[in-house]
């Protein structure tokens, strides 16, 4: 048998049915008898269960190490997933075959789209999903995905070694040290430790290490990272209490049903597990002045709110909100745990009084006021890096192969975390095969957006998507996820079945063959008026209009236009999800060619290199104020795009740069420092005379 | 506006702003496919200006400004009237160059316009040239990097693109500072302002309007926001005497009781001239062109020529940019002066307060006549100006006030580059007002938000900011969100 000896069980999944080649163990530096993976993975949460799977997914033999088994895909906040950006998020994650979609397929409880009204670019996927399900069928998933072995252990330090030439980075990861002091080597090192670094948890004045409640913190790791040289900032999150189910008093609350029937996160999935009638409801109540009261006359017991670590501001405590929206009502979900759960979540009333407090405060809530609290909310303060130190990639600067992922980066919520995992995966795979690496553009992606908002932004507060914060949000829709990113997926890292990329391709196919019908199909506005009355068609104007601008109309989708036009189009109907996504198309289209031009702009600035080993500090021949030097050296932008959208790096700044690659190319001793270095200074000449 | 690298440098004029922002998507014609015009010699007074215009759309805006005729053959200069291709108004007999690309500077298609180097022309060409479709002001150094990104540039002379690309943006920080420190870029930041809030609000309405408890109404906020930015930018748009003043200048209008002794005006008008009607004479006015008018006195009743010219006047004054008001210093208190004074000089004040942006000099005339300790019977008189045409005293006062006053209408043509972000101005209001006209038509709220995006995007250009960071910064401090 594999030789693991872990500090715990060992689960290897499909570890029968592989093979080994031996040979590797007793390669350059691995001590015979010590376990070599291509990938190790470290936290079994959000990022590290997809970050695991992707990684095994693109051919490589995967270790998750988690702290415990039982943990793993365990929700430790909110029991929903998804939401208005967020949903966005997943969609991608299952574009590029990631797991919290499908897992959510078979575990939601009450599924309901966000912002329905407003147009299919900002629609938000969401669902309350039962807590255990989510947790059995992620460990069913992660324990039966080929390549991939879990073990449970605490990991306390990093086995380093000598930098490999060519790439940044004072060291490079070989493996793991855990706990008990046993080793496991590896190619890739990801971390996604979330809350664990020196992770305290915190209700009232009574403070205690801890990563989530009841389980340790990671401090070892935690010091030799700051040893390492990151730098290492610290933020707080919290909790709410949860409150026994049958104490409260639903009937005089306002209930919330779900979606009939519900949408499914995943592009592969038609329908959920759960039948649309055994839905769970949400119920709504509010805090009054009450509450109010009871935060502001213990401020003094409450040392989590003092603080003044930094938490997202869009999530606030009930503290919070008081404080800052004084003599303001806010509202409270109580939202079920699951199917079998005695448990509901009071989504809003993330708190860290005193336990006793608490049920005080909770008692006097309309619906609640016989509320019984079973575990108390509690705030969690812990490290993060700056994740100014990692490259879109994920990988680290100063450590070669070494990759975080989650909310170790600032990141705050389930599909950010998740989002990270999987490209962290994908990457850590690719550079184990000596690969390009897999960037997501934030043209292409809120998982571009993100990422490149993290790595050339950084984040002081817990860092969470909106659909504000991607510019190209008319472009980056939950319904095209796949056409965005599977096929990326498929040919560059490998990580997409055939299954769904044949899916994806019908799909774009489809759409596309069915948008030129609709391009070539005129007709004059009278004759469109008789063909469909329902529609409110302009007449004002003589030119022949398109069956596509009639597909714009809010009143027409495609069933309709069938209706009128059933040769060609009756074929398109059906299938519902082509018929939904050719309408939400035509709805974007004459939009979406201006976006389509901006972007390729920024594809073009993305597509300009910069070599990787550049000494920002040290370098000569090129006019850069000391100031942008540091900013470039901390950040190491790894394209032209990524540099100009640094701030403090001035356009003079990026001239100078873009000069300097394009000097440096004619002088073939700089490039030859790094083959790299050659390579990125081709694709520069390359785009250059695209331009001509 | 995220134009690629090629405009990244027009950040900095822009000051600090958070970049990974696009700034105006869907502008017309956005990306390397814009035609770009700009002035290309120096700035200020000088014999011979020359614009240059580059990009695919420069052969169809030389024939617009040139029409009815051909493009002139390529790399010969030959002379053409040009008129403003909307109004149809001439406004220079010029020089004109047509360069096909790739043989250009830049390499695409230019053309270049040699006109007479007055404001007044320069700025109309420039004016003209902003109404062509396609065609939008070129940011700093967008030439050169145009010239570069097409291979026309030698690494040698790359080498100095940096430095003039960081002095042209100075210089445009330096020109945008300037303007926002007057009267337009206060309105400008006050519009950015508003327009940012409406765009917090619809943002945050999309985000959180869901499962968070926003107020009722912010949609319609926002709406009557974008309401109230599109009459204010539609009256300073339809104020299109703001953009003419230079071109066919100021309207300065002489005016006073009968026999006040409105003679100053031949101090700058050749022209004698009866005052039984308007009489317009256009001068050259301390380095201001001007359209001067000499009214009849102002003088109720006593038959129909008279009435007439009259009627006429007061027409005039209630155009005019600037209001040379006559008395006579020596007879303050008959009826004439004192009606002329409660009349027109205290109204005309009045409005001036109320933001009007008529101005007026009030100038005492024959203060010869008058004996020492003579005004200070009427100190209720507003602020005034001293002279005797006999002596020729005040005159000098005079000619200084004038100027003084003609800058703050006309701007101070010394002052750097007013014409080139006149023209910028005039197109990223317009921008901004087409995209909010998109943004009352969106039934869909993604849509109506990219329209602000958008509108907002082109404010910004003109004052700075523009960044995510600040719509969320908005969000939070207005709005109680998340669970």
């Amino acid at each position: 048998m594999f030789p693991l000896r872990g500090c715990g069980r060992q689960i290897a999944a499909s570890f029968t049915k592989r093979q080994f080649p031996l040979a590797r163990f007793s390669g350059d530096s691995a001590a015979p008898g010590i376990p070599h993976f291509d990938v190790v993975v470290i936290g079994g949460g959000h990022a590290g269960t997809e970050a695991a799977a992707a990684a095994a997914r693109c051919g490589s033999r995967t270790l998750l190490l988690t702290h415990r088994v039982d943990t793993i895909g365990q929700m430790s906040c909110n029991p929903s997933f998804g939401g208005i950006g967020k949903g966005h998020l997943m969609r991608e994650v299952d574009a590029l075959d990631g797991l919290c979609s499908r897992i959510c397929d078979q575990s939601g409880v009450h599924y309901k789209v966000l912002n329905r009204r407003k147009g299919p670019a900002v629609w938000g996927l969401r669902a309350q999903i039962d807590r255990k399900l989510y947790k059995q069928n992620m460990q069913k998933e992660i324990l039966n995905t080929p390549l991939l072995t879990v073990q449970e252990g605490a990991v306390e330090d990093l086995i380093l070694a000598e930098p490999e030439p060519g790439h940044t980075g004072k060291c490079r990861v070989r493996g793991v040290v855990l706990v008990d002091g046993s080793k496991v080597y590896a190619d890739s090192v990801i971390l996604t430790t979330g809350t664990f670094l020196r992770g305290m948890i915190v209700i009232g004045l009574e403070m205690h290490p801890a990563g989530r409640l009841g389980d340790q913190p990671s401090i070892g790791l935690a010091q030799t990272l700051e040893k390492l040289g990151f730098v290492v900032g610290r933020l707080k999150t919290g909790t709410p209490p949860r409150i026994a189910k049958e104490s409260i008093n639903f009937s005089i609350l306002n209930k919330q049903t779900p979606d009939n029937p519900p949408i499914p996160f995943s592009f592969i999935n038609e329908t959920v597990w759960i039948k649309p009638e055994d839905q769970l409801p949400c119920y709504l109540t509010h805090t009054n002045p009450r509450v109010d009261e009871i935060v502001l006359e213990n401020l003094h017991l409450n040392s989590h709110v003092k603080e003044t670590t930094r938490g997202p501001r869009y999530c606030p405590s009930i503290e919070s909100k008081v404080l800052r929206f004084p003599n303001r009502v806010h509202q409270v979900w109580l939202e079920p745990e699951g199917v079998d759960s005695d448990l509901i979540y009071p989504q809003g009333l993330s708190v860290t009084l005193p336990a006793e407090l608490q049920e005080k405060m909770i008692t006097c809530i309309r619906g609640l006021e016989k509320a019984k609290m079973i575990q108390p909310g509690y705030g969690v303060q812990y490290d993060y890096l700056d994740p100014r130190q990692i490259t879109p990639s994920l990988e680290t600067h100063l450590v070669q192969r070494l990759f975080f992922a989650g909310q170790i980066n600032g990141t705050t919520g389930y599909e950010e975390a998740a989002a990270q995992g999987v490209i962290a995966g994908i990457n850590a795979s690719l550079r184990v095969r000596h690969k390009p690496p897999f960037v997501v553009s934030r043209t292409e992606g809120y998982i571009g957006v993100l990422i490149d908002d993290l790595t050339t932004l950084g984040t002081n507060e817990p860092y969470r998507m909106f659909t504000s914060r991607a510019e190209f949000r008319l472009s980056l829709r939950p319904d095209n996820a796949d056409s965005r990113l599977t096929f990326r997926g498929y040919n560059e890292a490998g990580c997409v079945s055939q299954q769904r990329y044949e899916r994806a391709s019908w799909m774009k196919s489809s759409i596309q063959e069915c948008i030129s019908m609709l391009k070539s199909i005129e007709f004059s506005s009278s004759k469109w008026k008789k063909l469909i009355p329902e529609a409110s068609i302009s007449t004002d104007k003589s030119v022949p209009v398109r069956a596509l601008d009639v597909l714009k109309y809010e009143e027409v989708d495609m069933e309709l236009l069938a209706k009128a036009i059933p040769e060609p189009l009756k074929k398109y109907t059906e299938c519902r999800e082509l018929a939904e996504r050719l309408k939400i198309e035509a709805t974007y289209e004459s939009v979406l060619f201006h976006q389509q031009q901006e972007i390729k702009n920024i594809q073009r600035d993305e597509a300009l290199q910069l070599p990787k080993d550049l000494d920002y500090l040290t370098l000569r021949g090129v006019s850069l104020s000391s100031e942008v030097r540091e900013k470039l050296h901390f950040s190491r932008p790894q394209t032209i795009g990524a540099a100009s959208r640094i701030p403090g790096v001035t356009p003079a700044a990026v001239i100078n740069l873009l000069r300097f690659v394009r000097t440096a190319q004619q002088r073939p001793v700089a490039a030859t420092e790094s083959p790299k270095t050659g390579q990125c200074l081709c694709d520069t000449e390359k785009l250059e005379e695209q331009q001509l | 506006m995220w134009r690629g690298l090629w405009s990244l440098v027009a950040r900095a004029a822009r000051g600090p702003c958070r970049p990974c922002t696009r700034q105006g998507s869907g502008a017309p014609a956005p990306g390397s496919g814009a035609t770009i015009f700009a002035l290309s010699s120096g700035q200020g007074r000088c014999g011979i200006a020359v614009i240059r215009t580059s990009g695919p759309a420069s052969g169809h805006a030389l024939r617009s400004l040139t029409a009815p005729r051909d493009l002139p053959p390529a790399r010969r200069a030959c002379l053409r009237l040009l008129t403003d291709p909307r109004s149809e108004e001439p406004l220079d007999r010029a020089l004109v160059l047509w360069f096909p690309g790739p043989q250009s500077f830049t390499g695409e298609d230019c053309a270049e316009f040699h006109v007479h180097g007055g404001p007044a022309v320069v700025s109309g060409v420039l004016q003209a040239l902003g109404r062509v479709p396609g065609l939008r002001p070129a940011e700093a150094g967008e030439f050169t990097r145009r010239a570069f990104a097409h291979g026309k540039l030698s690494l040698t002379e790359v080498e100095g693109l940096a430095d003039l690309i960081h002095a042209e943006t100075e210089a445009q920080r330096r020109q945008a500072l300037r303007q926002l420190d007057g009267e337009l870029g206060h309105l400008c930041r006050g519009w950015a302002e508003t327009l940012t809030k409406a765009l917090a609000h619809v943002e945050a309405y999309i985000d959180f309007g869901e499962d968070d408890n926003l107020e009722e109404g912010v949609l319609e906020r926002a709406d009557s926001q974008v309401q109230e930015l599109e009459v204010a930018l539609n009256a300073h748009l339809r104020d299109a005497r703001r953009g003419q003043r230079l071109r066919s200048g100021a309207h300065v209008v002489v005016t006073g009781p009968p026999n006040a002794g409105r003679k100053p005006v031949s101090i700058v008008s050749p022209e004698p001239g009866t005052t039984r009607d308007v009489l317009e004479t256009p001068v050259d006015l301390a380095g201001f062109p001007v359209l001067l008018s000499d009214t009849a006195g102002l003088r109720e009743g006593e038959g129909p020529v008279e009435q007439e010219g009259v009627r006429r006047a007061r027409e005039r004054l209630e155009q005019a940019d600037l209001i040379l008001a006559v008395l006579d210093a020596s007879d303050l208190a008959s009826p004439s002066s004192c009606n002329f004074l409660d009349t027109v000089v205290t109204s005309a004040i009045a409005q001036s307060h109320n933001g009007n942006s008529q101005r007026l000099l009030l100038v005492l005339n024959k203060s010869d006549l008058l004996l020492a300790g003579d005004l200070d019977l009427s100190p209720e008189l507003p602020p005034h100006l001293l002279l005797s045409c006999l002596t020729g005293e005040g005159l000098d006062g005079l000619l200084e006030a004038l100027r003084k006053e003609l800058t703050a209408v006309c701007g101070d043509p010394s002052a750097g580059p007013p014409l080139l972000t006149r023209a910028r101005h005039q197109h990223h209001l317009q921008g901004c007002l087409e995209a909010l006209g998109h943004y009352k038509q969106a039934k869909d709220v993604a849509l109506a938000a990219e329209a602000l995006r958008i509108a907002r995007g082109h404010l910004a250009c003109l004052t700075s900011g523009g960044g995510t960071e600040e719509i969320l910064d908005i969000i939070f401090r207005d709005f109680c969100v998340g669970k």
